[in-house]
C-alpha cells in the first residue's frame, strides 16, 4: 500500500503552497461587523447568510475541510461539492482575514480537486462542455455573438481580419443575452464617439473560460485559454478592453502569464475610459440621476477597481453609496457558478443586495458587470422593486452626447 | 463509545425539532467543526452538529440527549483558544443562529440579545444610539459571541473601567442539561412579573452559576446586558517608562486609578522586551526618532462626557507620568494611529492585533495562558514567570514564541487585579500536538500554584486548574453537587474541569508540582 502524500493526491491544492494550512480558525470570516472599519463591514459571507449557515458555507469551514483532506482524514464527495459550490467566490472572507490569504485560489483549487475526482456539480457540466465545443457557456451558436453589431450604425473592425489599436473583448454574457447586449452596444458607441480604433472578434470570440476556472474544470479552462492565446497572438493585439468583470479578472489575472508573453495589457472598459477622460480632459454631462453603485466582486475585491467607476459616476449622476461598499460590498450572488448551480440562492442573495440599494433612495442601480446586471435585474423583478438596473457604459454613452 | 443506533435515533428525533437543514452528520461537516484556535488538541469530530434557532429548540435537543445519554457541547463563535467548543462524539450545538437583538431598552439601560450574536454586531448596533455595553468583548476577537464571553468570564476593551463580561450581565435565559430540558431565566427576570432590568434582589445570584462555567452548567440562549451612556470624548495616551520596574507600574497605576478615577477606561502595559526589541526599532526606522525610555509602555485610554473634563483628566495624567515616563505618539504602536488617538484602537485594529498576536507566524499558534493576578504582586509574578520560562525553555522547544518573555501584555481590571496576557507557542502540526498539550498544562498548573485566576478556562485550562489541585475537597463536593443538580447524567461539556461523572474525583487527575 502506498503512503498517502497530499502533494500527489491533491495537485491543485499543492500548487497553492503553505497557504493551504495557514488558517488558524479564528472565525473572523464568519461574521465581522465593524462600524469603525473603512469601509465599514456589516457581516462577511453572503453564502452563510442565505443558507443553513454551517461552517463549510463560509471560509473557516472550507479551510478546515481542506486541512482534513490534506491530512488524509477526509475524502472528496458529491455531498461536499453541494456545499462548496454554494459559494460565489466573492472573496469578502479574504478581506476580513488578518492574514494575506488568497481564499478564492484555495476554493478554486478545491473545486478542481472535486472535478478531477468526479465530484463536480452536475449543473456545471453542460455549461463547461458548451464552452469548449461551442465557445460559449450558454449552449448557443457562437454566430449569435455578432447579433449586437447590427444595432450599430457604423462598421466595427473584425479582429480576425484586421488589426486595431484596441481589441474590445465583449464576453459571452453581453454578446449572447439580448437584455444585456446594450453593454456591448454602448461600449462600441462610446469608442466610436471618442474616435478610438477598435476591433471585435464577433462570432469568432472564444469564451475566456472564467466559468470553468471558477467551477474547477481546469481542463476546459486550459482548452479555451490556449485557443485565446493563439487568437490573440495571431491578431497581434496589444491592448484588450472588456466591459465584463469576469472576463477582466480572467484575462488579466488567470491569463497573466499568457498576456505577459504576448505583451498585452488588459483593461476594464471603465478603467480605460476613466484614464482616457482624465488624460484628454473629456467632459461628461451630468444626467441628474440619483444613482447607487454595486461593486462587482471580479472588478473590486479580485482586482482592486473601486475608485474609477465612482469617479466617472460622480460626474454623471448623484451617487449615494450603499451600506456595504468597496472591499466590504455584498456580492450579488451570481459568481462562482452559483447562478447556474443554485439559481434560487443566487436570486435570494441578489434580492438582499437590491434591498440595500433601495435603502439609499436611489432610482438607478449602476454596475460594471453584465453578470451582476443579469442577477440584480432578476432580483429587481422578483422584488417588484422600482429600481432600474443600468450598466455604467449606458450612462457614459448618454453623458457623451 | 456511544452506540451508533442511539446516535441515529437521536439524530432523527432532533431533525424533527430543528428541520433537516439545521442538523448534519456528514463527515465533511464534522471535519469543519473539528478544531479550535490552538495547536494542541487533536481534531475531534462530533457525532452530529445542530443549529437551533430558539431556546425551546435547545430545550428539546437537551431532552433527546438525556434520553439517549449523549454528551453535548455548546458552541458560540468558535473563536475558542482553549478547546472549549469542539467535542469528540456527541452533539455539538452551534448557537450562532440565535443572534438577534431582542429588546433594546434605552430607558432602563439594558439590552436583550441572543447569545449567538457577535460582539462586533452588538457594538455596531449600539454605536449610533449613544449607548455601550462598556466592556466591548473578549480577546478572542469581535467575531466571538456574547455567550462565549459570558461562559469564559473574559475581559476586553473597556474592562479596566467596566469589568469582566459577566460584570455587565443582568441575567440569562438558559436551558439546564437535565432530562426535562428546563428553561430558566435569572436575575430580575426570575420574577415572572418582572423585566430583565437588574441582576440581584429576587433570589440568590443564579446568574453567576452560568458565568465562567465554560458551558458546564447550562446552555445560555439569551443574555440580558447592562447599558451605559457611551462617553463621546475618548483619547489614548502612551508612555514609555524610563526603566523596567514593575513596582513603579504598580505605583503609577494606583495613582492613575485614584486621580483619574471613572475617566479611566483602559489601562494596559506592553512589557519592555516588546517595546525595546519590536516597537522602538520600527519607530526609529519610520521616524528617525530614538526612544529615551528603556522600560515598558503604558497605554491609557481616558473617556469623558464633556471635552473640558477630558482635557482636565489628560492634564492630570501628564502630571502623574511626568517624572517617570516619556510620552510617545499613537504611531509608536501602530503606524496608522494619530499622535493623539481618539480611542487607542478601533474594532478593525483589535481584530487584527488579536489574530497577529495569536499566530504571528501562521505555522505556529499560541496556546493561551492569560491569567489574572493582584496588582501588588506584579513584581513577584514577573520573577516567577521569567524564571519558569527560562527553566522550561528546552522543554518548550522550537515552537515556543518569546521563550523568556513575561507577557505579551498586561491589562488592568477594576478591582485591584490585572490580566497577564500571554501564551505558549506551538507548531500547528499533528506530530507536535501531544507535546504542545503537555507544555500548556504544565504552564497553567504553575500559574494556578502561584495564585493566578484564569482569564478563560475552556477544556485545557479548566483541566489544568483541577490537575494543580486548586480545589479543596469541600469545594469539589459543592461543585459536583451543583453539577448533579442541573445535569444529573453529566452530559454537558463533560471534559471540562475533568468533571466526567459525579463519582470521579479531582484527586485522580492531580499532578505533582514539577518545579
Amino acid at each position: 500500500m502506498t503512503e498517502f502524500d497530499p502533494k500527489i493526491k491533491y495537485k491543485h491544492l499543492a500548487k497553492i503552497g503553505p497557504n493551504v494550512l495557514q488558517c488558524i480558525a479564528c472565525g473572523d470570516c464568519r461574521e465581522q461587523t465593524d462600524y469603525t472599519a473603512d469601509p465599514p463591514r456589516w457581516g462577511v459571507c453572503v453564502a452563510k447568510d442565505h443558507t443553513s449557515g454551517f461552517e463549510p458555507f463560509f471560509a473557516r469551514g472550507k479551510m478546515q475541510i481542506i486541512r482534513s483532506l490534506w491530512q488524509g482524514k477526509l475524502d472528496l464527495s458529491k455531498e461536499m461539492a453541494e456545499v462548496i459550490y454554494q459559494c460565489p467566490t466573492c472573496n469578502t472572507c479574504a478581506e476580513a482575514c488578518a492574514y494575506d490569504m488568497d481564499n478564492v485560489a484555495l476554493y478554486e483549487a478545491l473545486r478542481a480537486e472535486l472535478v478531477d475526482a468526479g465530484c463536480g456539480l452536475e449543473a456545471h457540466v453542460p455549461m463547461n462542455k458548451a464552452m469548449v465545443e461551442l465557445l460559449n457557456p450558454y449552449e448557443r451558436d457562437n454566430k449569435l455573438k455578432s447579433n449586437w453589431l447590427e444595432k450599430l450604425d457604423f462598421e466595427v473592425k473584425d479582429a480576425s481580419k484586421e488589426q486595431a489599436e484596441i481589441l474590445y473583448y465583449v464576453g459571452c454574457t453581453a454578446a449572447l443575452t439580448p437584455d444585456i447586449e446594450n453593454v456591448a452596444v454602448n461600449t462600441a458607441q462610446i469608442f466610436k464617439k471618442l474616435n478610438l480604433d477598435f476591433s471585435v472578434f464577433g462570432e469568432h470570440e472564444v469564451c475566456c473560460g472564467s466559468v470553468a476556472m471558477r467551477t474547477g474544470d481546469r481542463k476546459s479552462f486550459n482548452t479555451v485559454a490556449t485557443k485565446n492565446y493563439e487568437l490573440f497572438k495571431k491578431s497581434g493585439v496589444k491592448t484588450i478592453v472588456t466591459s465584463c468583470a469576469g472576463c477582466f479578472r480572467t484575462l488579466k489575472k488567470d491569463y497573466a502569464d499568457h498576456m505577459e508573453d504576448l505583451g498585452i495589457t488588459v483593461y476594464h472598459t471603465i478603467e480605460f475610459l476613466n484614464k482616457y477622460f482624465n488624460d484628454n480632459d473629456v467632459q461628461l454631462k451630468n444626467l441628474g440621476l440619483n444613482a447607487t453603485y454595486h461593486d462587482p466582486c471580479h472588478t473590486g475585491r479580485h482586482m482592486g477597481l473601486y475608485e474609477e467607476p465612482r469617479e466617472i459616476l460622480k460626474k454623471i449622476a448623484n451617487l449615494t453609496e450603499m451600506k456595504t461598499i468597496k472591499q466590504s460590498a455584498k456580492c450579488c450572488g451570481a459568481g462562482g457558478g452559483v447562478k447556474k448551480g443554485f439559481p434560487e440562492l443566487a436570486l435570494e442573495i441578489a434580492k438582499s443586495r437590491v434591498k440595500e440599494a433601495e435603502e439609499t433612495g436611489a432610482d438607478i442601480l449602476v454596475s460594471i458587470c453584465p453578470f451582476c446586471y443579469r442577477n440584480l435585474s432578476d432580483a429587481i423583478k422578483a422584488s417588484n422593486s422600482n429600481l432600474k438596473m443600468i450598466d455604467l457604459t449606458d450612462l457614459i454613452n448618454q453623458a457623451l452626447d | 463509545m456511544i452506540k451508533i443506533s442511539k446516535v441515529k435515533e437521536a439524530y432523527s428525533e432532533i431533525e424533527s425539532i430543528v428541520g433537516e437543514d439545521y442538523i448534519t452528520d456528514k463527515d465533511f461537516m464534522k471535519a469543519a467543526y473539528s478544531r479550535n484556535v490552538d495547536p494542541a488538541f487533536p481534531d475531534r469530530w462530533a457525532d452530529m452538529i445542530v443549529r437551533p434557532e430558539t431556546t425551546e429548540e435547545v430545550s428539546e435537543i437537551v431532552k433527546i440527549a438525556n434520553k439517549y445519554k449523549i454528551r453535548m457541547v455548546p458552541r458560540g463563535g468558535g473563536a475558542d483558544l482553549v478547546g472549549g467548543s469542539v467535542t469528540e462524539e456527541g452533539i455539538l450545538i452551534d448557537l450562532t443562529r440565535m443572534n438577534q437583538v431582542i429588546e433594546f431598552n434605552k430607558d432602563d439601560y439594558y439590552i436583550v440579545v441572543g447569545c449567538g450574536i457577535t460582539w462586533g454586531a452588538l457594538i455596531s448596533h449600539l454605536h449610533p444610539t449613544g449607548y455601550t455595553t462598556g466592556v466591548i468583548g473578549p480577546g478572542s476577537g469581535f467575531a466571538a459571541t456574547i455567550g462565549g464571553g459570558l461562559s469564559n468570564s473574559t475581559a476586553g476593551g473597556g474592562s479596566t473601567k467596566y469589568g469582566l463580561v459577566p460584570d455587565i450581565c443582568l441575567g440569562v435565559e438558559a436551558v439546564l442539561p437535565n432530562p426535562e430540558g428546563t428553561i430558566i431565566r435569572t436575575g430580575s427576570a426570575a420574577n415572572k412579573y418582572a423585566k430583565p432590568f437588574c441582576r440581584y434582589g429576587v433570589s440568590p445570584d443564579f446568574t453567576g452559576l452560568f458565568m465562567g462555567d465554560v458551558g458546564t452548567m447550562g446552555i445560555k440562549c439569551k443574555a440580558f446586558l447592562r447599558l451605559f451612556p457611551d462617553p463621546p470624548y475618548k483619547q489614548a495616551r502612551m508612555y514609555v517608562l524610563e526603566k523596567e520596574d514593575y513596582n513603579k507600574i504598580f505605583e503609577l497605576s494606583h495613582k492613575i486609578r485614584f486621580e483619574i478615577n471613572e475617566g479611566l477606561r483602559d489601562l494596559s502595559v506592553l512589557p519592555a522586551i516588546m517595546v525595546q526589541f519590536q516597537l522602538a526599532p520600527q519607530y526609529k526606522q519610520r521616524t528617525g526618532t530614538q526612544l529615551k525610555g528603556k522600560g515598558p509602555l503604558m497605554n491609557i485610554t481616558i473617556e469623558a462626557m464633556e471635552e473640558s473634563t477630558l482635557d482636565l483628566k489628560l492634564e492630570k495624567l501628564a502630571k502623574i507620568m511626568e517624572n517617570d515616563a516619556e510620552r510617545v505618539p499613537g504611531s509608536f504602536i501602530r503606524e496608522d494611529l494619530d499622535d493623539e488617538p481618539k480611542f487607542g484602537y478601533d474594532l478593525e485594529g483589535t481584530f487584527h492585533f488579536f489574530q497577529a498576536s495569536i499566530s504571528p507566524m501562521p505555522a505556529q499558534i499560541s496556546m493561551a495562558t492569560c491569567h489574572k493576578i493582584p496588582i501588588s504582586h506584579m513584581g513577584q509574578v514577573y520573577d516567577k514567570i521569567v524564571d519558569f520560562s527560562k527553566k522550561n525553555a528546552a522543554k518548550m522547544g522550537a515552537g515556543t514564541i518569546y521563550p523568556g518573555i513575561f507577557a505579551s501584555m498586561l491589562y488592568f481590571l477594576p478591582n485591584g487585579n490585572y490580566v497577564v496576557l500571554g501564551g505558549v507557542g506551538g507548531k500547528n502540526i499533528e506530530g507536535e500536538r501531544e507535546k504542545n498539550m503537555e507544555n500548556w498544562h504544565r504552564k497553567i498548573r504553575h500559574q494556578v500554584r502561584y495564585g493566578g485566576a484564569h482569564y478563560w478556562l475552556g477544556e485545557s485550562i479548566s483541566q489544568s486548574v483541577t490537575e494543580a489541585g486548586a480545589f479543596t475537597p469541600e469545594y469539589e463536593q459543592l461543585f459536583r453537587d451543583m453539577k448533579k443538580t442541573v445535569d444529573p447524567y453529566y452530559l454537558l461539556s463533560p471534559n471540562k474541569f475533568h468533571l466526567h461523572t459525579y463519582d470521579s474525583k479531582f484527586k485522580d487527575y492531580y499532578v505533582e508540582e514539577e518545579d
